[in-house]
């Protein structure tokens, strides 16, 4: 689909996603790294435990159908060529601090002399501008700042993180997403721009509208260990089976009601509560708690059956039932669990992707989206460090293998 | 000359609901697309009863989840077990560059609204199907929310403590990473189509779209065998790395130490200078062992000071910090302020309310977001008649065989 659009890909581990998108896309995506390779190839974890610049598991997870040259665009050189390289180019996508790329000459007024249709996407923690804006940041800091960490973990003890870091995965999702939206104007404008995504602003998204609490006067959402307690209700989201735990909704209201009667259904059928507590009215429920109708105890004596009922059962047991009945209710999976998962092997969802000197292919999660006419393609495994160096400089740009040597050698390519 | 905003000629019929499609269109309305919803009476869209609600009062007009989430799209309100009301859809796609939906392959099939039926009638449309599992495979008729594709995709045993039960992520995670994806599917769909002319179909599960997040947990478990566990807030790279009590209940404020001269600059910001000498704390791997004794160093300083003044001052030092945000302080906060997130908006039922800003700026196309979500039923004179052309007599007879539910 974007066959033909050429990206350079500046980005740190903040942005390596949003390239990777645009690559699965069909895009010519041209990572560039510091002539020693990535900063984030030092990164934990490593294929097998053995820290190595090529066996960096986090680089292999964001770089696929990228190719990979080195430049220190910090150089006067650098610079000259990466702004060759942006008079050709459809997008460029940046990580840097704010103020990093036009301290070094290459800030989007001057990528515009260059090259005034193209798309700049910038990344960065706070935005460009702003009290903030220059604030030191990490995973744990963006989710603090946007509203995510204090929806989560237990009541009694700190909130915590996921703890594979997310906050920069949402920032270059979002980031694709509005690098296309921009593109899709140039395609009628014939005029490039600049993109903005703030991480900060990025995983407000995950905090699902909270943010707008205080501001509308609604009730506040608090964190609780597998669930969490919105106003006065508390809501449980995992539950214990006997051989592990499942996630299981149990709410109420015209729309989720009707889910919590088929759920209570399930339950007396099974002998695990009486017909009276099944007959409850789920759609008024939630109201009548509210409004104390429905003492909390009445409440938690129900959810305390329902969880005695799916201590009884297995994970399997209760998920065979959700799929009979439309309960909603699904296993908690660990990552092993995903990769035998059924479903993803019968839609043909992992790939295999070899690497040269590992002797084992890795296992990739496929294709985001099935696209009937243009299918995602796996054209490239992530690079190595310069890996396409001579075919860029020397087979594309055509400088010259004396300047190409020479480059080398003073360390700027 | 002032540029047109990105989408405004790209029309939307959305038949999508809950959190994970409607995110999708909410983006393209904010640049400019015109996005028509369905919705029906006799099946409420989740997130109308689900919170936070004006004025803490409950009711399908009061949700902002549900205002946020439609914010600049039109609705109108079908019952679609009606013949008219079908109809009234079939002219609808005619109208349409994209259709969106999330039901089940079987409804949308008994309608007559697949794929190979549509395009028939619009030649070039591009259509996406958005559910948590896929429109293939065993599961994909297992529906829901994305706290079970979330479940099944394994982010819930990487939130907890190592000594309980995993907590999980907060509500419905996959709906947060989906969107993001299911946007930019379409967006691509849609350049192609302006390149060749060519519409398509595209078929997202929202559990493979989401697996992205996990690629390297994934492609650490097939390659190195590595189990992952809750870890509560302990970092493989970084220490100390955690949350630490501020003055105030329930407050907080996150630090990440990235680094040992971090480390020294930490110790002088909490006025233990000395510290950053102990043997005991000389590298991360150190000071991860030592945990426990760092903590208390860290919170003995930090349990003084309320969240915002810890946060400025550890930053002031270089050190990542923030406090950790509840909802009122995401209404405050200057960053947040400064780039204009929160946007108060006119609502057609409850006077005004709030709503989130775009997430991203584009320079010379920034977003329009002017308008709250649709209170149902809203635009339906506006869609009959103005978008669709139809007169008195024909919105009238609509009404009278109740197809507009």
């Amino acid at each position: 689909m974007l066959d033909g659009c050429r990206v350079l890909d500046l980005t740190t581990e903040r942005g390596f996603l949003c390239g990777q998108i645009l690559g699965d896309l069909g895009a010519d995506v041209i990572k560039i790294e510091p002539p020693n390779g990535d900063p984030a190839r030092a990164i934990a974890p490593f294929f097998r435990g053995e820290a190595a610049p090529e066996r960096s598991v986090l680089w292999w997870s964001f770089n696929r159908n990228k190719r990979g040259i080195t430049l220190n665009i910090e150089s006067g050189e650098g610079r000259e060529l990466l702004l060759r390289l942006a008079a050709g180019a459809d997008f460029l996508i940046e990580s840097f601090n704010p103020e990093f790329l036009s301290r070094h000459g290459i800030g989007h007024a001057d990528l515009m002399r260059v090259n005034p249709a193209l798309v700049q996407v910038s990344i960065t923690p706070f935005g460009q501008t702003g009290p903030k804006a220059a604030y030191e940041d990490s995973d744990l800091i963006i989710m603090a700042a946007g509203g995510v960490l204090i929806l989560y973990g237990d009541e009694d003890r700190p909130p915590i993180r996921m703890s594979v870091p997310q906050a920069y995965l949402h920032a270059s999702a979002d980031a694709a997403g509005a690098a296309l939206i921009a593109y899709y104007e140039r395609l009628k404008s014939n005029f490039g721009q600049h993109v903005g995504v703030a991480a900060q602003e990025s995983v407000t998204l995950a905090a699902q509208s909270t943010p707008l609490t205080a501001l509308v006067g609604g009730a506040e959402t608090r964190r609780m260990a597998g669930g969490a307690k919105m106003g006065a209700i508390r809501i449980p989201l995992v539950w214990a089976a006997r051989d592990g735990q499942v996630s299981c909704v149990m709410l109420f209201g015209p729309a989720l009601g009707p889910f919590t009667r088929k759920l209570m259904e399930y339950i007396f059928a099974e002998g695990g509560c009486d017909a009276a507590t099944r007959d409850t009215d789920w759609i008024e429920y939630g109201a009548k708690l509210l409004s104390g109708a429905e003492p909390m105890s009445a409440y938690e004596r129900i959810t305390g059956q329902v969880a005695a009922f799916f201590r009884s059962r297995t994970k399997s047991e209760l998920f065979e039932a959700a799929r009979q009945h439309n309960l909603l209710i699904a296993p908690v999976a660990t990552i092993g669990d995903v990769l035998e998962n059924p479903q993803f092997i019968d839609r043909a969802y992992w790939r295999e992707v070899e690497h040269p000197g590992l002797g084992v292919k890795l296992r990739y999660p496929g294709p985001f989206a099935k696209f009937g006419a243009t299918p995602i393609a796996y054209r490239r495994r992530p690079p190595q460090i310069g890996e396409h160096n001579r075919e860029i400089y020397l087979d594309e740009m055509a400088i010259g293998q004396a300047r190409f040597d020479e480059l080398a050698r003073r360390g700027i390519i | 000359m002032a540029r047109e905003l990105p989408l405004a000629d790209v029309k939307i019929l959305d038949f999508m609901w809950v959190l994970a499609g409607p995110g999708i269109t909410r983006a393209m309305a904010d640049y400019g697309a015109t996005v028509v919803r369905i919705e029906s009476p006799n099946r409420i869209d989740p997130t109308r009863t689900v919170g936070p609600f004006k004025d803490n009062n409950p009711g399908i007009e009061h949700s902002a989840l549900n205002s946020n989430n439609n914010a600049g799209k039109l609705t109108i309100s079908l019952d679609l077990t009606k013949p008219e009301a079908r109809d009234v859809v079939f002219d609808l796609v005619r109208w349409a560059d994209v259709v969106c939906e999330a039901f089940s392959p079987k409804a949308m099939r008994g309608w007559g609204f697949d794929y190979e039926s549509l395009r028939a009638i619009k030649p070039g449309l591009i259509m996406l199907s958005t559910c948590l599992m896929g429109q293939t495979g065993p599961l994909a008729r297992f529906a829901g929310f994305g706290n079970l594709a979330a479940a099944m995709c394994g982010f819930y045993k990487l939130v907890g403590w190592p000594d309980r039960s995993p907590s999980g992520p907060f509500s419905a995670y996959t709906d947060y990473i989906a969107p993001r994806f299911g946007l930019v599917a379409l967006m691509a769909a849609l350049i192609h189509r302006r390149r060749t002319g060519e519409g398509q179909y595209i078929d997202q599960a929202q559990a493979e779209s989401a697996l992205h997040f996990l690629a390297a947990p994934i492609l650490d478990s097939v390659g190195s065998g590595t189990n992952y566990e809750p870890v509560d807030n302990l970092d493989p790279n970084y220490a100390p790395h955690g949350v630490y009590p501020a003055a105030g209940e329930d407050r907080w404020i996150a630090l990440a130490c990235r680094g040992d001269q971090e480390w020294r600059g930490l110790c002088s910001a909490v006025g233990r200078p000395e510290l950053a000498h102990d043997a005991r704390f000389a590298d991360a791997a150190a000071r991860r062992k030592n945990r426990t004794a760092i903590d208390a160093e860290i919170a003995s300083w930090t349990r003084a000071r309320a969240p915002g003044d810890a946060e400025r001052a550890l930053q002031a030092a270089g050190i990542a910090a923030h406090a950790v945000q509840t909802a009122a302080d995401m209404s405050e906060d200057p960053q947040l302020m400064c780039r204009n997130h929160f946007l108060r908006v006119p609502h057609h039922t409850i006077g005004e309310t709030w709503v989130e800003n775009s997430r991203y700026r584009l320079s010379e196309t920034p977003a329009k977001v002017t308008r709250s979500g649709p209170a149902l039923g809203q635009h339906n004179e506006y869609v009959l008649r103005d978008i669709l052309g139809y007169d008195d007599a024909r919105i009238a007879d609509l009404a009278a065989r109740e197809a507009l539910g």
